[in-house]
């Protein structure tokens, strides 16, 4: 295995069966890819198409049919290489009888981190994730934001080199979205290596470097992101302040050298961006309305 | 229950033949399920597959529990007892304050053994409800941690299963501790007062008599000699509860012990006897009054024997009396116990029935020398141990079987397990032959074929063919008997309720034995946690 590379599938395959060894379902099929040092890996796929199955093969709460998953080198049921991965579950399945300090607490011991660096840890992690004002109350308390986001926090108590985030934006608003993505992103800055699965595909384009597209637990595509999104055959020209005999003489350009103009027109932004404008235009002129557009 | 200690091996003694029993039972099971394990991979993935998985998962399982760590398992540990806690474990403790305060109503108060109603009830009690709170929090915490799959966020930190256990057994047995040690001190404040209002109040007891008592009894080796004084075994007169044999009255026959040790320094002031008899009469004679027995002191050497007492033998008393240093033969001369009648720390009491006709059963535990009396809340502490012990044992079973199984059925499966130890003397017998009738399939044909179970098996091939089948069904079962925990054995709660106190050798014998089920049992399910897809 290279030193760069820190996961790699070799063949890996999972069939679950039942009690009596009958296969029922066909979950993943001889899988092989390699997420490399310092990327944001996708995985991407309907819902069963086998995202998670193979984030549990990785981590080792599942057991391979056939083939291998190696993290860091090591086969993936070898617990000592979770000692630089963070894991953020689908759901944030924690103590809910713990509070926030706690949570954190408990996991920053499993490991093994020393008393004086667990406490400024939690510390910063709870302030990271903004629950200082409800770190004393209970994780059952908590909504489902709340505790997304002290899932999130354990999953970097002990400041791993592999983040493994499985439908990390699930459940959050556009702000949660957005500070999600952000977070991710500085997470590779700082030479972190995250692999993420998601059926939200424009999250994943947001963020990820390379991604897989799984479908009935076979592999379809792989690559990076903007070479697999580039239409090649297609270009786009943005220009501002074009006239409209400007832009005919545009058209022309393009016809006389045998293209074919497939539309004109002014381009759109994303509801996401839309929203995030709004609500910061509001932080910032409270109790004044934003004026919408009006249609001829 | 019969307290008795007669036959307590000193813990030194008993260590080395127990470790090697021990390490031949659980390499036995190791090589069986390693065998089994083995058979069933190869069904499924082929021979050498299942050798290269099955070398894997020892390999692992050595790494795995050499390389626990005490801080993860401290870290569990503390989950586990925070679990316990957010749950209102402390109701347990104020059930049984409640239980305590309210026990004037049916306590009876003009009992007349009052120290050993007190004690049986609190012992009673505080087990009762220390066992059922470890076997609810054991069996059922790692299934819904399964179930809830918070579990399989701890499996994604470098925690290995072995200590996912560990901390949950040490954990659970910490809570269990707390609540026995806070019980511990309320039932012995609610001895202590009870019996001290009842010395005061009750005027029937006598005044001088001890309640709260750790007797130390010295036990003398027990023989029965015959009519001429022949030596034999004890008379049975057919009753179904073998534990004593009986000495024919009106005859020479008698029961004679042998003590060891008897000494100037030991027992100064002469020797205190104390003995339990029991009584078969085969006639009633005077019901009212007890049946007339004799008590002597021989000198083993010489033979010289000296009657002592004679007194009215009555059942369920136990008679205390003490054997003067200054005794006089019939013709008056004065002897003296020590130099006259104990010969190199030996001495032999005899015991012999008057009344012809009448019977005094006996065993060897019914007549000691109460050498001391040892201190009574040491004693009632190590009940608590007892108990403790017993708590070990539960929540380690219900670890166990909540790593493979879910929470209402591993607390059954727990149980269960518990109530084949309390029958292990008996699976003991049947695994070894010593009972009547043979094994399940000759006892499948007797049933059938209408026989009683005493008569001679049929000479048949039918019957050699059962025959030859409970074989493996005996040694099935004596491995059964051997893996099986005697739960009932771990409790001492009959020591402190009679009075009696418990031997450190014998403390000693049964916190090893407790933890060498324990180890074996953490291993087990280390193994099935280990080998459970957790996000399956």
């Amino acid at each position: 295995m290279q030193p760069d590379v820190i996961i790699e599938t070799r063949n890996l395959t999972k069939v679950y069966r039942d009690f009596w060894g009958r296969q029922k379902v066909r979950a993943l099929k001889s899988l092989d890819l390699e997420v490399r040092r310092g990327e944001i890996f996708g995985l991407l796929g309907p819902n069963g198409s086998g995202k998670t199955t193979t984030i549990k093969l990785i981590l080792g709460l599942l057991f391979p049919t056939n083939g291998q998953a190696l993290v860091f080198g090591r086969d993936s049921s070898d617990v000592t290489k979770n000692e630089r991965v963070g894991y953020l579950p689908e759901e944030s399945y924690l103590y809910r009888f713990l509070n926030a300090e706690e949570t954190l607490d408990f996991y920053g011991r499993l490991f093994n981190i020393s008393r004086a660096v667990r406490r400024q840890r939690v510390a910063d992690l709870i302030e990271m994730v903004g629950l200082d004002w409800a770190k004393r109350r209970q994780l059952k308390e908590y909504s489902k934001g709340m505790t997304r986001r002290i899932g999130l926090a354990q999953a970097l108590i002990n400041d791993p080199e592999l983040i493994v985030l499985d439908e990390p934006t699930t459940g959050l608003d556009p702000i949660g979205v957005r500070e999600m993505k952000d977070l991710i992103l500085k997470l590779r800055d700082e030479g972190k290596t995250v692999l993420m699965c998601s059926h939200l595909l424009a999250d994943v384009q947001d963020v990820c470097d390379r991604i897989a597209i799984l479908y009935q637990g076979e592999l379809k595509e792989m690559g990076r992101v903007e070479s697999l999104l580039k239409v090649r055959d297609v270009t786009e020209i943005r220009a501002a302040g074009l006239s409209a005999i400007a832009q005919e003489e545009v058209k022309q350009v393009i016809e006389r050298n045998n293209g074919h103009v497939l539309n004109v027109d002014n381009p759109t932004t994303t509801l996401e961006e839309l929203f995030l404008k709004i609500i910061q235009e509001s932080k910032e002129h409270p109790g004044r309305r934003v004026r919408g557009v009006q249609e001829k | 229950m019969v307290v008795d200690l007669s036959d307590v091996a000193p813990f030194l003694t008993w260590l080395p033949s127990a470790l090697l029993e021990w390490m031949l039972v659980v390499a036995c099971l190791a090589v069986g399920i390693t065998v089994v394990a083995w058979i069933i991979t190869a069904l499924l993935h082929g021979p050498v597959s299942a050798m290269r998985k099955i070398g894997r998962v020892l390999r692992d399982a050595v790494g795995d529990l050499i390389h626990i760590s005490p801080r993860r398992v401290c870290a569990l540990a503390r989950l586990a007892i925070k679990e316990s806690i957010r749950r209102r474990v402390v109701v347990v403790f104020v059930v049984f304050v409640l239980i305590l305060l309210f026990a004037g109503w049916f306590l009876d108060l003009k009992s007349l053994d009052p120290a050993r109603l007190y004690l049986n009830f609190v012992l009673t009690a505080t087990s009762y409800l220390v066992l059922l709170l470890a076997l609810f929090l054991s069996s059922l915490s790692l299934p819904a941690d399964i179930k809830n799959r918070t579990l399989q966020t701890v499996a994604t930190k470098p925690v290995r299963a072995s200590e996912i256990v560990l901390g949950r057994i040490v954990g659970f047995t910490a809570v269990a501790t707390f609540l026995l040690v806070l019980m511990g001190l309320v039932s012995y404040v609610f001895v202590e007062r009870g019996i001290a209002y009842i010395e005061r109040t009750r005027e029937d007891l006598p005044p001088d008599r001890e309640m709260l008592l750790a007797r130390v009894p010295v036990y003398g080796k027990l023989v029965f000699q015959d009519r001429k004084g022949e030596p034999i075994k004890g008379v049975n007169v057919g009753d179904e509860w073998t534990y004593r044999s009986y000495v024919a009255g009106g005859t020479l026959a008698s029961a004679v012990w042998t003590f060891q040790n008897v000494s100037e320094e030991a027992f100064p002031d002469g020797l205190p006897v104390e003995m339990t008899l029991g009584i078969f009469r085969t006639h009633k004679g005077e019901i009212e009054k007890g049946v007339p027995g004799s008590l002597s002191v021989r000198n083993p050497k010489t033979g010289k024997t000296v009657e002592v007492r004679i007194f009215e033998g009555k059942e369920f008393t136990t008679d205390v009396q003490n054997i003067p240093r200054e005794l006089r033969t019939p013709e008056g001369k004065k002897l003296d116990l020590f130099k006259d009648i104990v010969s190199d720390g030996q001495v032999e009491v005899l015991l012999q029935c008057a009344a012809p006709g009448q019977y005094f059963g006996v065993a060897q535990a019914d007549l000691y020398l109460r050498a001391r009396d040892a201190s009574f809340p040491l004693n009632f502490t190590k009940g608590y141990i007892g108990i403790w012990l017993q708590t070990l044992l539960v929540v380690s079973l219900g670890v166990m079987y909540s790593t493979f199984l879910s929470g209402p059925v591993a607390m059954l499966a727990t149980l269960g397990t518990l109530l084949g130890g309390f029958f292990h003397d008996f699976m003991f017998r049947l695994a070894t032959g010593q009972t009547y009738g043979g094994g399940p399939f000759e006892s499948v044909i007797r049933i059938l074929t209408q026989q009683n179970v005493t008569s001679e098996p049929e000479d048949s091939l039918r019957s050699t063919v059962a025959q030859t089948l409970d074989q493996a069904a005996e040694f099935g079962l004596r491995m059964l008997a051997a893996i099986l925990p005697d739960f009932g054995r771990f409790s001492f709660s009959e020591f402190v309720a009679s009075g009696f106190n418990i031997p450190g050798d014998t403390l000693l014998t049964y916190t090893c034995r407790a933890f060498g089920f324990v180890l074996p049992v953490f291993v087990a399910g280390y193994l099935c946690l280990k080998n459970r897809e957790l996000a399956q």
